[in-house]
């Protein structure tokens, strides 16, 4: 009994993990050009209705997941033009975002509150009350693993291939990047781009797996949190997905807390990740003396005429 | 060959970034209609709709000022903090610690002179949003944290206190489906001036003017400018740029918490999740779109305070309030695309 209370509490850890750890890579990869997109929130937001919408439509699983990512990544591409080709803030920017993001969810999502998805992404293999870990892995669906993918995949991209190394150049220093003849804004472009798609590869997972329904606001914050997450994982994939199973495992934990027979008040567990977040922040400034891992250019727009 | 590359101008137009919040307008009222035609609706009608409904009468304009009054002192807040070029996303959060924080004096002492009373609680707002920054504001100044981050994960610490406070501590057993502390005491309300505008709009205009002298002519402001600029200048001037970060922080936190205490005294009257509708958030759009600017917050604040009025009560025809997100949004986009223009010269160069 106590290993299937277990078991549904890891399954529950990884699907909530999945979801954050595929909006904090792609967060990492826009990052890593250099450009800080606080918009995680609305193009997960938008990723989510989008694919919602689709599947609801066409009730085709394939063609929602393409258009949730697609909408996300060409969504994302306001916050490239207005940062890398016109120059401006970083910070409001990514905002406006979050902000246009989440009102344009919900005047999309208005009529579908409420609609029940007639398909859903199908678990490897579907199993109600999984005893052992190999059940609880095989519970998981195909995005579960394509994050894995990824995690491997983009890891190995920035750390062994000249794509990897041009593209963190760009958001080290982009000047001696510049004088080196890499294209800083394309870089930075399709990083911001393919940090969207991602956002929206996460929104589709929600809507379409996580909680398969809509309802206004449904990430509830999420995005923030994978800002953090880059941030908690120092800039490194598979750091990331550490932190992405902390805090996933904490946003599982809060509702079992009471089964579990713990006094603890849940509307303050829910506080935990936060404060941790901020204590790892602060643990790695001091330690690491300044040097979190942080792209040396973040935030900072580039000029040519700085050169 | 050929380049071209971007270049600042050398001389930009003083009202550029009130020409670009006009286009910006522009620009947002365009996309606002285009949204609304696609949903059946004539923008014309919605519009006209919006106006009547926010500024047409006594009442609809004071309800609108009413709004604006968190916008304009969060936004003054967040423009004192960009004096020393740090950002504040963590306004949120401080108007809830500042509701809290009044909350909490309310309880706890007495005093039978409901004036000094207001005045007391007003400033435990200003302390409790004082507070809320004080986490990252050392971290910040001691090591060196990022400040957005630790700002804006401050919201989500305090916003989930709230949610304990109001489910917990502070239930009201009263407010059965909908979890919130108890009212406050009308001995405590904030008197208003006329129709429903509360006297925390005279408050507004008087911390306006404030943040207006402390940026532009106090010396202050002045070292506040040179210790965000350039670390080495601070170092020759003599300046503490660590000590003036801090205390821009503190300062611009106690804005938003005031906001958040104005709200709770003239508004709301009880901690509930209701204190702020994403305040904190607008407050980041008002401030930014006016170039940090405290008089152009002011008047921006209230335009958009009229325009979530206006949100909120075209619901009522079916138009979802979302609209005025969206405008507000986009005008900001337009505003710095066009600020882009304003600010930048493409220029040829030839290479080699």
């Amino acid at each position: 009994m106590v290993d299937i209370q277990l078991m549904g509490l890891l399954n529950a850890t990884l699907q909530a993990a999945t979801l954050l750890f595929i909006a904090a890579l792609g967060e990492l990869i826009a990052e890593k050009t250099g450009i800080l997109n606080l918009g995680v929130e609305g193009m997960i937001s938008i990723g989510a209705v989008t694919g919602f919408m689709t599947a609801i439509n066409t009730e085709n699983l394939f063609l929602s997941i393409i258009v949730g990512v697609l909408s996300a990544s060409i969504f994302s591409s306001i916050h490239a033009f207005v940062t890398v080709i016109l120059k401006q803030d970083q910070t409001v920017s990514g905002l406006i975002l979050t902000i246009l993001g989440l009102a344009l969810s919900s005047l999309l999502g208005k009529k579908y509150v409420g609609k029940k998805l007639m398909v859903k992404i199908e678990s490897i293999r579907d199993i109600a009350e999984p005893s052992n870990i190999l059940e609880v892995l095989l519970n998981q669906n195909f995005i579960f693993y394509l994050a894995i993918l990824l995690m491997i995949t983009t890891s190995f991209v920035l750390k062994k291939t000249m794509f990897g190394r041009r593209l963190e150049a760009v958001g080290e220093d982009s000047t001696a990047s510049d004088s080196m003849g890499l294209k800083i804004n394309k870089t930075q472009f399709i990083g911001t781009c393919v940090g969207g798609a991602f956002a929206g590869l996460s929104g589709v997972y929600l809507t379409l797996s996580y909680v398969p329904y809509w309802t206004d606001n449904m990430t509830s914050g999420r995005g923030w949190i994978c800002l953090a997450l880059v941030i908690f994982g120092g800039w490194k994939p598979y750091r990331t997905a550490l932190g992405a199973l902390l805090f996933g495992f904490l946003e599982a934990l809060v509702p079992r807390l009471q089964t579990y027979g713990f006094e603890l008040s849940p509307y303050l567990v829910k506080i935990a990740p936060y404060l941790i977040t901020i204590i790892v922040l602060v643990i790695l400034t001091i330690y690491k003396e300044g040097k979190t891992g942080a792209p040396g250019n973040i935030g900072r727009p580039f000029f040519r005429e700085n050169r | 060959m050929n380049n071209y590359i971007l270049s600042k101008k050398t001389v930009v137009n003083d009202l550029a970034t009130f020409y670009s919040f006009l286009i910006g307008l522009i620009i947002g009222i365009c996309i606002g209609s285009v949204i609304l035609l696609i949903q059946d609706q004539n923008p014309i009608t919605v519009f006209s709709l919006m106006l009547k409904l926010s500024v047409g009468s006594i009442n609809s304009l004071s309800g609108s000022l009413n709004k604006a009054i968190p916008l304009i002192l969060a936004g003054l807040g967040i423009s004192i903090m960009n004096s020393v070029k740090l950002w504040n996303i963590g306004a949120e959060g401080q108007i809830f610690l500042g509701a809290i924080a009044v909350n909490l004096i309310y309880i706890n002492i007495n005093i039978s002179n409901s004036n000094l009373f207001i005045f007391i609680l007003l400033i435990s707002g200003f302390i409790g949003g004082s507070v809320c920054i004080l986490l990252p504001a050392v971290t910040k100044v001691v090591f060196g944290v990022n400040e957005i981050i630790t700002t804006l994960l401050t919201n989500y610490i305090i916003i989930g206190l709230t949610v304990y406070l109001v489910n917990g501590p502070w239930k009201d057993p009263k407010s059965l489906n909908f979890p919130a502390a108890a009212y406050v005491g009308e001995e405590v309300y904030l008197p208003t001036i006329f129709g429903k505008l509360s006297s925390g709009f005279l408050i507004c205009i008087l911390f306006t003017i404030g943040a207006y002298y402390l940026k532009e002519k106090s010396v202050f402001g002045y070292e506040m400018r040179i210790a965000g600029g350039s670390s080495m200048t601070a170092i020759y001037a003599g300046i503490n740029a660590k000590q003036k970060a801090f205390f821009a922080m503190l300062i611009g936190g106690g804005f938003a918490g005031l906001a958040g205490a104005i709200e709770l005294l003239s508004q709301t009257h009880r901690v509930s999740i209701g204190i702020s509708q994403g305040f904190g958030y607008t407050a980041i759009i008002v401030a930014a779109i006016t170039g940090m600017r405290p008089i152009g917050i002011f008047l921006v604040g209230c335009l958009f305070g009229a325009l979530t009025i206006g949100g909120a009560v075209i619901q009522t025809i079916g138009v979802s309030s979302y609209i005025a997100d969206i405008i507000q949004a986009t005008t900001l986009i337009g505003a710095l695309v066009s600020q882009f223009f304003f600010t930048y010269q493409i220029k040829e160069v030839k290479d080699g």
